[in-house]
Order: structure tokens, then sequence, then C-alpha cells
């Protein structure tokens, strides 16, 4: 007997708030083109509900040092492009991602630490080299970040990148930055939806307008916390589809990052044989992680692997088929 | 506004209209209307004017429609007989001479190619105008807090040591400096700039300190420098004056120093300057003027300089100082603590072992006790430390001294009420130096140094260094000033001590009357909402958080410090069930706060509606049906209770923002509250309670018993040392006579 069930339709009166990376040279930038996120005002990929008016994009992230502790199935994915920055941003870019995403790890204290001038003319030769919308990380050292980021901020005036990390303890000089320049804030909170609101708050009580704040709200790779990131990511897309103004920022991913960092990714001696060939697993490890982070309302995955890069895509071609 | 001021202000303004009109005309007769002008290294031409009005000036010509629109600004002379308000008229004529001072200085950059501008004095030339670059880098400071604010100092200090003095005070606390004008008749006809360079003083954007002209005119790159900010951090675009002068109000921390005579054209500027929300302190007689909604606090404060208490002029300098800073609202930075050792978190759990001590205060061997007040503005200096007693080099290894540590604050918002909430910080932020340990706090506070510290330099004027840092560090937002008193001689901390007591007793009172009912609002705290998600303190007067660390005040204290946190009011609204506490707002709150989750909240019972728990609560509270009561169950008791059930099953049941009736997470203090479940009859209904909680707090758990009409009624409580099960329960109860049997049925 045939029966007819009803699809339950959720009615929401708030949506996820649109963000557009980059700026063309029309818009007082030199990109090529832009790249417009957010705007959904439903759950991730619920055609039938609400709309979804721009597909969740990938950022394939690069770096300014050559990285020789990252795992060497990545290594030996990028081969000798990661010794040359533009060249990798260029290699990059033939992958067909949405964005480059820029990690400035050179000016690490750690990792040579190159000054704000040096690396600033980084940030332009890679914009030179790539027409693609730009986001771009300090080393991750509060005084460092502001000292580069202030800089590179200035000599990219006008191109709309995306700048991180702004977090709690550190983000007023990125954000003004950022204000002074035109681009985008990326506010990360560890793990937490309130810290996450408050440091919006916070970002938007200097003056950033809000559609120039991206959320980074930690991811956890599988294994390593992505159920945390999971429930997170999904209680700021449902309190932004609630109308909370605070909380509809779209957000964005450091997926490969953290999928790499972990053992499975890493290790190939010393595991069960069951584990499989160690490059391979990274690669799905990845994968896994950020497809995760698309169902729970990521708009920007930032990816580290070439095949990984090519499997969400597919992933996101699906789910955005209706 | 006074009429006196805007009188003058008027006058002050048609004559530099005037002036400007007569210059421009004249620089075109000269030059052309073609001759172009421009402030250096700068893309928003003349700024003042470019921002509020939209015009770009770029020639002499470009000039002409700018003195029509100064003219058409400025009003009347009020006549002798007019006693109405002038603030808009004068405000009016603010404008109008800010805007005639920058038209004049760009008639004067037309010297800039040939070398005669920015002016030229005996030891160097001025700077002008500030380029853009400079902006920018100064703009990201004053935006992110590095820089708390600039000061436009006008005139000419009373002497050349009072010049540097200001200068040295606004520059230890990272305040911009700018520089114009000077006074007749003090000092010789020089300017504070001629005043600062005769003493050597390095001037320049590396000391941060500009100097822009020797007349009052150059004094407008300081309005220039404010507009420029609001175009360039503010996102407002040119002719959105409102928008630029409302940034300014709220985020330039700018104000004008007027030091000397002022005359008309002060005057003049200065009413410019309050449009920006700048207020202006004067160091002579004249009047003040209140806050008019102009600027966040005064407008106009008046400082005659030898009137200002102090021992002598450099005293005199440094309170003018304090009052500029506290008039503005300036929120002050200590960004390195000048202590000799080392600072922060990782030294908060150090220990100073016997061997290692140098001296302690407290503990067994002596009397230690800190003590925060707020004290009236006038008579605190900000950043004085002092001792009266030994130091720590004057006493014998291994010592022990008494110590009074006594911390002055001030503020426009410090309340009476936060007074305990600063206070207990002291722990922690005297923890965070190396080789110091501090345990306690008010009168039973204990603190040991070690020799380490001692050798590298460490004494006991240093604990108020931490001190003043950290507070306004911490506490910025509601305090600005912080001086430390400290005391080792014996009578002197006697005397104090019993300050203090009478303190520490006023605050006990205090928070014992506070109930309910007084106040018309409740706090809310969702810390712990990253693991709790669905759960929400409600927070009021008698009834603490369950974690027992924030009390009704915490939270208040916790909201004025930071309104963005995890502390949020609550409007109690509409009284619905005053047995069982529940009103509209905590019920709204709670369900707009729980993504939805929880919709009724009770605060007074544990049968219907218990308020959620996250999971840090101090003890349990769980009904035993066969008891016709409840048990507690402090987190420190590890053993089986009469629920046959141990603490780390409970917390199961009771935390996690689950709403399960009978059953609740709480605060140890709520226990002793007159609304510890009083719908169900309060604190008689408890029939077990771990012993830890009977011995951790017996005075207060004694009055309670009192105050419910029992006085035995602890002893009548069981708990695991004679009972863990219910059979048992229930012969101690009958035994004991507990009242809980005979109370109305649970169910």
């Amino acid at each position: 007997m045939p029966v007819t069930v009803e699809t339950p339709i959720e009615k929401w009166n708030g949506k996820v708030r649109e963000v557009t990376l980059g700026a063309t040279q029309a818009e007082g930038g030199t990109r090529t083109s832009t790249v417009t996120v957010g705007g959904s005002a439903t759950l991730p990929f619920l055609h039938f509900e609400g709309s979804v008016p721009h597909r969740p994009v990938i950022a394939i992230q690069i770096q300014d040092v050559d990285p020789q502790d990252w795992s060497p199935a990545l290594r030996a994915a990028w081969g000798d492009t990661t010794k040359d920055v533009v060249a990798w941003a260029k290699k990059a870019a033939e992958l067909g991602p949405d964005l480059i995403a820029l990690n400035l790890r050179s000016a690490h204290p750690d990792a040579g630490n190159r000054g704000a001038d040096e690396v600033a003319q980084t940030v332009k030769s890679v914009l030179g080299a790539v027409g693609l919308p730009l986001i771009v990380y300090g080393p991750g050292v509060a005084e460092k970040d502001n000292d580069v980021l202030v800089r590179v901020a200035e000599v990219t005036a006008g191109e709309r990148l995306a700048i991180g990390l702004c977090e709690q303890g550190n983000y007023r000089t990125i954000v003004a930055a950022c204000l002074a320049n035109g681009h985008i804030a990326i506010a990360r909170a560890p793990i937490d939806v309130n810290i996450q609101k408050q440091i919006n708050i916070l970002i938007n009580d200097m003056g950033l307008p809000l559609d120039r704040i991206l959320m980074d709200p930690t991811t956890g790779a599988l294994g390593y916390g992505l159920e945390y990131s999971y429930s997170v990511l999904e209680r700021l897309r449902l309190s932004s589809l609630q109308g909370d103004g605070m909380t509809q920022m779209p957000t964005i991913c450091t997926v490969g990052e953290e999928a790499w960092r972990a053992k499975e990714s890493k290790v190939s001696e010393g595991v069960p044989e069951a584990w499989g060939n160690y490059a391979e697993r990274g690669v799905i490890w990845e994968t896994i992680t950020a497809t995760t982070q698309l169902q729970a309302g990521a708009d920007i995955v930032v990816l580290r692997h070439p095949k990984a890069v090519g499997l969400i895509r597919k992933t996101i071609d699906l789910m955005m088929a209706q | 506004m006074s009429k006196f001021i805007a009188t003058a202000a008027i006058k002050g303004a048609r004559a530099i209209v005037a002036q400007a009109e007569d210059e421009v005309k004249k620089a075109i007769e000269k030059y052309g209307t073609d001759q172009r002008v421009a402030f250096t290294n700068t893309a928003y031409y003349l700024p003042t004017i470019y921002g509020l009005t939209g015009n770009k000036i770029e020639t002499l010509g470009d000039m002409l429609p700018t003195i029509e629109h100064c003219k058409a600004l400025v009003p009347e002379v009020p006549s002798d007989r007019l006693w109405l308000p002038y603030l808009g008229n004068a405000l009016d004529a603010g404008m109008a001479t800010l805007f005639a001072e920058e038209l004049i200085e760009g008639v004067r950059s037309i010297g800039a190619a040939s070398g005669t501008w920015p002016e030229k004095a005996p030891w160097g030339q001025y700077n002008g105008s500030i380029d853009d670059i400079q902006l920018r880098s100064w703009g990201i400071q004053l935006v992110d807090g590095r820089m708390p604010g600039f000061a436009a100092i006008v005139g000419t200090a009373k002497s050349t040591e009072v010049a540097v003095k200001i200068v040295r005070e606004l520059q230890a606390r990272g305040i911009l400096i700018f520089l114009s004008a000077k006074s007749e008749g003090r000092d010789g006809k020089k300017s504070i700039t001629d005043q600062l360079m005769e003493a050597g003083v390095e001037l320049g954007y590396d000391t941060f300190t500009v100097p822009f002209g020797s007349d009052t005119i150059s004094a407008v790159h300081a309005l220039g420098f404010a507009t420029r900010a609001a175009l360039t951090f503010g996102g407002v675009k040119a002719g959105q004056a409102e928008d630029i002068l409302l940034y300014n109000k709220y985020r330039s921390m700018a104000f004008v120093l007027a030091l000397g005579e002022v005359d008309e054209l002060k005057y003049a500027t200065a009413a410019g300057a309050v449009s920006y929300g700048f207020p202006t302190i004067a160091d002579t007689a004249i009047p003040n003027i209140y806050p008019n909604g102009l600027t966040i606090y005064e407008a106009v404060v008046s400082m005659p300089f030898d009137e200002i208490p102090g021992e002598n002029d450099l005293e005199r300098a440094e309170k003018l100082v304090q009052r500029c800073i506290e008039v503005r609202g300036l929120r002050i930075k200590v960004t390195k603590i000048p202590i000799p050792v080392a600072y922060g978190s990782a030294f908060e759990g150090e220990r100073v072992r016997k061997d290692q001590l140098r001296v302690e205060f407290g503990g067994k061997r002596s009397q230690c006790f800190e003590y925060l007040r707020t004290v009236d503005s006038e008579s605190i200096e900000d950043g004085k430390i002092t001792l009266e007693g030994p130091d720590l080099d004057e006493v014998p290894d291994g010592a022990a001294l008494n110590l009074a540590i006594v911390v002055d604050v001030a503020g426009r918002k410090m309340e009476k009420d936060f007074e305990p909430v600063l206070e207990r910080q002291i722990h922690h932020f005297i923890n965070g130096a190396e080789g110091i340990q501090h345990i306690g706090q008010r009168d039973i506070a204990w603190v040991r140094i070690a020799k380490s510290s001692t050798d590298k330099g460490f004494r006991i004027k240093h604990l108020g260094e931490i001190l003043r840092a950290r507070m306004l560090g911490e506490f910025g937002a509601i305090i600005q000033k912080v001086q430390v008193r400290l005391y080792t001689d014996p009578a002197r901390v006697e005397e104090m001590l019993k300050v203090a007591r009478q303190a520490y007793h006023e605050r006990n009172v205090r928070l014992a009357d506070m109930t309910d009912e007084s106040v018309d609002t409740f706090y809310s705290c969702t810390l712990c909402q990253s693991f709790a998600p669905t759960h929400v303190c409600v927070v009021s007067p008698e009834r603490l958080g369950l974690c027992g660390a924030y009390n009704w005040l915490d939270c208040k204290a916790s909201y004025e410090i930071n309104p963005s946190g995890p502390n949020k009011p609550i409007a109690k609204g509409r009284l619905i069930d005053p047995v069982k506490g529940i009103w509209e707002g905590s019920n709204e709150f709670v369900y707009n706060n729980s993504q939805r989750a929880i919709e009724n909240v009770t605060l007074y019972s544990i049968m219907e509606s218990p308020m959620t728990a996250c999971g840090c609560f101090e003890c349990i509270v769980m009904i035993i049906p066969e008891a016709n009561g409840v048990m507690v169950v402090s987190r420190e008791d590890s053993s089986m209770t009469p629920a046959g059930m141990t603490f780390s099953t409970l917390a199961g049941m009771a935390g996690g923002g689950l709403q399960t009736p009978g059953v609740m997470g709480v605060g140890k203090y709520y226990l002793t509250s007159k609304k510890f479940i009083s719908a169900e009859g309060g604190m008689k209904r408890i029939v077990w309670m771990s012993s830890f909680l009977k011995e951790s707090m017996p005075e207060e758990l004694k009055a309670a018993a009192e105050r419910e009409g029992d006085p035995e009624l602890i002893d009548k409580i069981a708990d695991e040392r004679s009972v863990t099960t219910v059979e048992e329960l229930l012969a101690w109860l009958e035994e004991k006579g507990h009242p809980a049997l005979t109370m109305d049925p649970l169910f």
C-alpha cells in the first residue's frame, strides 16, 4: 500500500549573512574573480526547505616556507613546488579551488622570524601570481601576528582579503588593520558558541561591519574532537536561522591543518596493518573531516591534499545538485 | 552653555573667519585661483573641511565656497539682553572656526615649496599636519587600545619645568600629544613647544609628540587628524558630518588641555573640539560646562593651576593630567608591570617552601590582610604606592611580618558593591609574580616571598605595582585610578585592620540584607554553555551560582566590566508565582538562551521545573521519598549515599542542562538561604548531608537553622559517618525527631 509522507518543513526567520571575499579591479582590488559565501536560509543542503544561494567553497592552504614538518604524504603530493610559495600558489590554483589560504609561517620566531615588510612582499607576489581571492593567516604568535598582518593589510588595501586569526585575547590590532584597509576579519573561538558570539560582538563593536567577519569555531579532526566541532557548527547555524544576528556570519574550517596533524595521517610504522596505506589514510582523514564539517554548516573548508580537494568538490557538487 | 563662553567663541569665530577671507583673497591676488594647496602626504585634501562637508579643496579657488559657508555658519554676537541658551550658535561658530583655521593653514601650505611651511622656529621647524602613513600607524594603536587617546595641548605652561612634567606624565601613559599655540603673559611669550625644546625634550613622531605650530590656528591639525581617523577606521564617507563627530565622541579618546589664558580664538576652537566630543580642561579660571550630551562627561573643566592642591608645581602638573584622563574617561593600560621578577600565569601555582622563604606575612606567625575600597576621585593619586614600616631587606631571613594591603580605587562606573569582587582578585594578581605565593583573602591572607625574588630586588612596594597594573588592565572599564598603601608597621597594621574589619562586616550585612524582592534584576550566567549548551544559571541575591564562584554582585560587576560576556541582566518582569519563584523575565531569558529547550524554571523549588545545572555544582540535592525530605551530597564526598548512588553517579542526573524534578545541582551557600527550596518547606527538608558541608560552614548552617526556628536542626541531619542506607536514615530521623517526618508530603 503506498504511503504518502509529508516532508516536515521548518520555517526559519533568519539566515546566514553573505560575505564576499576578494575585490576585482572595478571594486578596488586586483582579483580576477570574487567568491560569495553564506546566505543559507536552512540547514546545510536542505534545498527542499529553504534557499541555499551559494555553495560551500574550498580553499587550498599553502605556506611561505617549505613545510618540512608536514606529513610525507602531503609533501609527496606537492613535490618541489612547496619550496617556492609563488609556484605553489600557481599549482594550487590549477586544481580549481575557490580560494587560496596563505599561511605566513615564515614570520614565526621558530621558522625564520621574517619581518613584516618581507612577508608583506610575499603576499603581494602571491596576489600577483594568482587571481583568486586570498585568505591570509599570521604565524599564530600574537605579537608577530599584529606586526605582520598590519603591514600585509596595508600593502594589500582594497583586496578584501580574509585575515586571521582574531581571538579573544588578541583581536583589536588585526581588526583595526581590517577596518583601515577594507579587509575581512576571521574570528576564532575555542569550540565554544558563546565565546564565538562574544568575539563577533567585540569585533563588530570596533566598527567592522558584520558582512566583513567570518567565524572560525575551531575544527577538531576525526578522532580529535570532530563531534564537538560538528555540534558547535550546528548550533551556530541553528542560532543564525533563529535570527541571532551575532552568529550569522559564514563559517570557515581549517580542516587540512587539523586532519594532517592527527597521528593517523602521519604515521606509517608501528600501527596495525589493517590501517592500510598511510598516504591514502591521510586523504581519507581529511576528506571525512571536511564532509562532516560541511554537513554541519561549514561555508569554507581549508584543505591541504590535492586528492582531498577533488573528493570534496565532488561531494559539494552532489550535495548541491537538486 | 555659559553665555560668557558662547559670546567669546562667537567673537573669536567672527574674527578668524574674517582673517581667513582676507588671507585667501590676498593669496589669490598673488598666486591666482589655480594655485595648488595641500598638506603634506595626505589623500584627504584639507581634512576637516573634506570630512565634514565633502568639499575637496585642491586650489585657492576651491576655498571660496567654504569661506561663504563659514560666513553663513557664524552667528551674530549675542546682545547683552539676550539670555537664551547659546549651545547651537556656539557650536556653529566652532565649526566655522575650524574651517577658517584650516583654510589659513592651507594658504600657508603654499610655502612648503619654498621651505617656509611648516613654520620655522629658533630651534628648528614645526611639524605642521600629520601625514597619512603616520595617521594609519597611530590610528591602529588608538583603535586597538595600545594608545589610550590623544591630548591636544594649546598654550604655554606655567613654567618649563611644568611643561616637561605634563608631557612626561602623558607619555608615561602612552597618550599621543599634539602641541600648538602659546599664551600671552606666561613664560615670556614662549609656546609650549618652545618650552619643551628649551628643556631638551625630544619631540617628533618617535616620541609621540607632534608640534603643529606656534599659534592657535595650527591646533586645527588635531581635528584634521581626528576627522581622518573616522574616515579611515570608522567606515564613514566624507560629508557624513554627524557620523564623523559621533565616531570621535565614542572612539577617539581625545581632549584639549588649554594652558594659560584662554582668548577668544581658543574658545572658538574649543567649541569646535566640543562638537567632536573632545572636552577642554583649562589650567586657568574659566566657567565650567557640565555634561550636555556632546561630550561623554564634562565639556569644559577649569582647574586653575595655582589652586590645585599639591606640594609643588610638579605635583600640581601630575594632578592636572590625572584630571584630564578622568574628564575624558581614558582607559589606561600598563603593558609591562614594573617589577624585577617575571610575571605570568605560569607562576600562579608556585609554592614558596620553608628553605626558600625570605619573609612571610600572615599564616600562623603574623597578621596579613587586604582591603580594597572606593574613594573619592579627588583624594586619590593614580600610581602612588606607599609603604609604612620595614621593607623586605630590613628583616632577617625567614621573618614573619604583619602586612596591610590597602588598595584605593576610583572610577566613574565604580560602585561600592564591586569592592569585594575586585578585592578577591588580589589573590590571583599577586600570585602571578615569580617567587611570591598568596593564599586566602580578607584578614586570612597569607603571603610568602622567596629569597630568589628579594635577591632580584623585589620589595614590598612591588606588590602595589602589580595590583595597580592588573586592576587597571582587568577593570579599566570601571576604574581609572589605583593607589596602594602598604603597612608593615605593627601599630598601623592594627589601626587599618579595624577599618577593614568594619568594612568586611558591613559587606556581610549588606549581602545578608539583600533579598530577591529588593532588586528588579537578576543575572544570567552562561559561562558553561560550551559543554552544557542548554544550561542557564539564573543568579539572584538569594541564590548564588551553582558553582559557588558567582553571586549576584559578581555577576553584576562582571556585566559592567564586560557587557558582551557571559553574565547578562535579566529583568524579573511580572511575578508569576512568589512561592516557587517564577517570573516572566527569567522564564523568557532561559527559554531564549537554552536553545529553547527549557520553557519554565523555578528559583525556589526542586519538585517543579527546577533550575538546570551544567556540571560544576558544589553539591547535589536529591529527594529521598521515604524520608519525606532531601539529601545533600557534596563534591568532596565520594562515599555511598542513602539514595544508593555516589556523587559521581548522581552528577549525571543533575548536570548536562537537564531538568529533572527531584534532583538539583547547587552552590553550597544556597543551602543556608531562606529561599533554599522554600517552595517545599526550606532547610528543614534536609535529612542527610555530607559531613564535609557541616564542617566547612558550621557557623552559617547554625545561623540558618536558628532562623528556621529549629536551632538543633543540624544535629538532627544524618551524614555518611552514621547513615548510608534509607533504612538507617529512617531510624535516625525517628530517633532524632527530625521535622521532615511531620511536614506536608512531598508528593
